[in-house]
C-alpha cells in the first residue's frame, strides 16, 4: 500500500482537492463550484477523488483550508484545518523555494505574501470590501453575457483597454455600463476591467509593498489571462502562473496534513455519513448570539458563534 | 437626587475614571451602561446615520440603552485640544447628534484648547449645574485628576513593560472605544491572548511622548488621537514582532493616517476593518495567518 494525503480547500466560490504522495506528487485532483454549499460540494469531489484514485492507495492524513475550512474538517475529521494564507505559501514553496512574491486573487479574497529566502516576510490581504475578486469578475462575465472562463481571451483581444474606475466595484459598473452603452466594443470594456482588477489589487494590497522577482500568480483568476497580462505589464516583471496555480491552497493543505499525520488511516467513504447543521438564535442574554450546532450521523460535534463560549 | 447617565462608549474610555471619582466626591449618584452587547448595537445601528462610524453608533445605541434610567445623559463636545491636535468630527458632533435624536436632557462641556476651554473648566461647569458649592467642585476636580493621573501611570507602566516580553509582541493600534468594546476589539485581544500573544496598546503609553515621535513618520496628522497611535509605533518598533491596525468602518482618520504609515514601516502589519457583521470568521482567518507567520510556523 503506498501513502498518500488529500487536501480540500473551500472557498467560496470554488472547491478544490488533491491527493499526493510522500514525493508532492500529484495522485488525483479535482476543481468544482462551491455554489453556495459547501458541503455537498465536497461530497461530490471526494466522490471524483476516491474514483480516481489507483487501488493500492490509502489515506493517511487528510488537511482542510478555506472559508468552510473549520465545518469541513469536522466533516472529514480532519488532522489539520489552517487558514488558506498558510497553506498558500506552504503549497507554492513546495515547488517553488525560490520564490519572493505571491499574489493570490480568489473569489472573495485578495493577498501578497512576501517571501525571502523561504520565510514569509510580510503579506496583507484584503479587508471588508471584495472589490476586483474573482467574484466581481464572474458577476460581470454574466452581465455581458460570458462565461469567467472566457473573459481573459476576450481581453487578449483588445488593443485599446478603456479606462475603468479602480477603486471601488459599485463605481465600476457603473463605469463598464456607461462605457457599453456609449459604444466601446466589448474586448476593450473587458480588457479595462481586467487592468483595473490589476490597478485595484496593487492599491488596496499591495500598497507600495516591493514586489521582486520570481513573481508567482495564483487563485482562480490567475487562470484569466487578461489579468496576467496586466500584471506583467504593470509590473514590467515575468508573472509565473503554474499550471496547478488554482490548487495550490489544496496542495499546501495536503503538505500540512502530511507533516501532521497522526497514523490513522481515513475512508473517503461518505455515502454513509449524514452531516447536518442547524442554526438557532440563543436568548439567554442580551447579544442574541447566532448558535451554529454541527451534527454528524445525528451525534452533535461542535457548535459554533456564541460569545459566551457556554454554549 | 438626580442621576448621571454614562454611556460606556467613546467618551468613556478617555474621561470615564475622572468622571467617577468626580461624581463619587460629590455624591452625585450616577449609572454606566454595560458593555457593549447585540442588543445595545441594533438600537444604534437602528438610529445611527449610514455614513456614522461604527462605534459612534455604538454610542448612540448606549445612549438609547440609559436614557429612560438616568435624569441626564452625560456628554461633551470636544472640538481641539490646541490648533495642532484636532479631534475627529464625531467628537465634535455627539453631542448635537444625541440631542437631535433623542427627546432627553444632556449634561454638557466644551474642551476647546483653542478657545481656552479646559477640562477643569468643563466639569466645574457641570459640578455648578448640579448645584455644588464651588470649593467642594474644586477639590473633587483635584481628587478625580490624581487618581487618574496615578492609574494612568500604572498603566503606562505595565503596557511599556511588556515591550520586554519574551512572548511573540503584537502592538494594536486602535483608538480605546474600539480596543477595548466587547463587540469589536475585546474578541480580538482574547484571540491573540489565547495564541499566547503579548499584546502591546497604543493608547497606553505616555502621550507627551508618543504625540512628539509621531513626526517621525508624518508631521502632518492632525489628529491628536492618531499622532499618539502613531507614536507608539515609533516608540516601540524595534521591540515588537508585528502591527495589528484596527479600525472601524468607514473612520476617517485612520483610512487617512494608517493608509499613509502602512506605506513608510517596513514591521509586518495587518489591517482590519470592522463593520457590524457578525461573523468572526474573516477576522479569525486574518489573525490566525498572520500569527502563523510571525511564529515561523510555516516554515518547520
Amino acid at each position: 500500500m503506498k501513502d498518500c494525503y488529500l487536501g480540500v480547500d473551500i472557498g467560496s466560490i470554488s472547491t478544490k482537492g488533491v491527493i499526493i504522495d510522500d514525493d508532492n506528487n500529484i495522485i488525483a485532483k479535482e476543481y468544482i463550484w462551491t455554489e453556495g454549499n459547501p458541503v455537498n460540494a465536497v461530497r461530490k469531489l471526494i466522490k471524483i477523488l476516491k474514483d480516481n484514485l489507483p487501488q493500492n492507495h490509502q489515506i493517511k492524513g487528510i488537511g482542510t483550508t478555506g472559508s468552510a475550512r473549520k465545518l469541513i474538517g469536522l466533516m472529514l475529521k480532519a488532522n489539520i484545518v489552517k487558514n488558506e494564507i498558510t497553506a498558500h505559501a506552504v503549497g507554492t514553496l513546495t515547488y517553488y523555494p525560490n520564490v519572493r512574491t505571491i499574489l493570490e486573487i480568489g473569489g472573495q479574497d485578495s493577498k501578497i505574501i512576501l517571501i525571502k529566502n523561504g520565510i514569509i516576510t510580510n503579506y496583507a490581504m484584503n479587508t471588508l470590501c471584495a472589490a476586483g475578486t474573482g467574484s466581481f469578475l464572474s458577476s460581470q462575465a454574466k452581465r455581458l453575457g460570458l462565461k469567467p472562463e472566457e473573459f481573459g481571451k476576450y481581453a487578449l483581444k483588445s488593443k485599446n483597454p478603456v479606462k475603468i474606475a479602480a477603486r471601488c466595484t459599485v463605481f465600476a459598473e457603473s463605469d463598464l455600463v456607461h462605457k457599453a452603452q456609449v459604444g466601446y466594443p466589448k474586448e476593450d470594456i473587458i480588457a479595462g476591467l481586467c487592468k483595473s482588477v490589476v490597478l485595484n489589487y496593487l492599491n488596496n494590497v499591495g500598497k507600495g509593498k516591493k514586489i521582486e522577482a520570481p513573481i508567482i500568480f495564483q487563485g482562480g483568476v490567475s487562470k484569466n489571462e487578461g489579468v496576467v497580462k496586466y500584471f506583467k505589464e504593470v509590473l514590467n516583471e515575468d508573472i509565473i502562473v503554474d499550471e496547478n496555480s488554482h490548487l495550490m491552497g489544496a496542495i499546501g493543505i495536503a503538505v500540512l496534513a502530511r507533516k501532521n499525520k497522526i497514523g490513522k488511516t481515513y475512508s473517503l467513504k461518505l455515502e454513509d455519513i449524514t452531516f447536518d447543521t442547524k442554526a438557532t438564535e440563543c436568548n439567554r442574554c442580551a447579544n442574541n448570539c447566532e448558535l451554529l450546532k454541527i451534527y454528524r450521523n445525528n451525534e452533535l460535534v461542535d457548535s459554533w458563534g456564541s460569545k459566551c463560549g457556554k454554549f | 437626587m438626580d442621576k448621571i447617565g454614562i454611556p460606556r462608549s467613546i467618551f468613556y474610555y478617555y474621561y470615564g475614571d475622572i468622571w467617577k471619582s468626580f461624581f463619587d466626591y460629590l455624591k452625585i449618584p450616577y449609572i454606566i451602561s454595560p458593555n457593549t452587547n447585540k442588543e445595545i448595537m441594533n438600537i444604534g445601528l437602528k438610529y445611527g446615520g449610514d455614513e456614522m462610524c461604527l462605534a459612534l453608533k455604538t454610542y448612540i445605541g448606549h445612549c438609547a440603552y440609559l436614557k429612560d434610567k438616568c435624569n441626564y445623559l452625560l456628554i461633551p463636545r470636544i472640538d481641539n485640544y490646541g490648533l495642532e491636535n484636532q479631534t475627529c468630527t464625531n467628537f465634535l458632533s455627539t453631542y448635537d447628534i444625541v440631542n437631535n435624536i433623542f427627546d432627553t436632557k444632556i449634561l454638557n462641556y466644551n474642551i476647546n484648547l483653542d478657545n481656552k476651554e479646559t477640562l477643569k473648566k468643563g466639569l466645574i461647569k457641570i459640578g455648578t449645574e448640579l448645584g455644588k458649592p464651588k470649593h467642594e467642585i474644586n477639590k473633587a476636580y483635584k481628587y478625580a485628576i490624581n487618581k487618574y493621573k496615578e492609574k494612568r501611570k500604572r498603566e503606562i507602566t505595565i503596557n511599556t513593560n511588556k515591550l520586554n516580553s519574551k512572548k511573540i509582541k503584537i502592538l494594536l493600534v486602535s483608538h480605546p472605544y474600539n480596543t477595548y468594546d466587547d463587540l469589536i476589539g475585546k474578541e480580538i485581544i482574547k484571540y491573540l491572548e489565547k495564541e499566547n500573544i503579548e499584546v502591546i496598546f497604543s493608547d497606553k503609553f505616555d502621550e507627551k511622548i508618543t504625540n512628539k515621535l509621531s513626526e517621525k513618520l508624518s508631521k502632518e496628522l492632525y489628529f491628536k488621537y492618531s499622532k499618539e497611535n502613531i507614536g507608539s509605533i515609533v516608540y516601540s518598533k524595534d521591540k515588537i514582532d508585528g502591527i495589528i491596525f484596527l479600525s472601524a468602518f468607514p473612520c476617517g482618520p485612520d483610512s487617512l493616517v494608517n493608509e499613509l504609515v502602512m506605506r513608510k514601516i517596513n514591521t509586518p502589519y495587518i489591517n482590519l476593518v470592522l463593520d457590524d457583521t457578525s461573523s468572526f470568521t474573516g477576522t479569525e482567518t486574518r489573525l490566525e495567518s498572520f500569527i502563523d507567520m510571525l511564529k515561523g510556523g510555516l516554515n518547520d
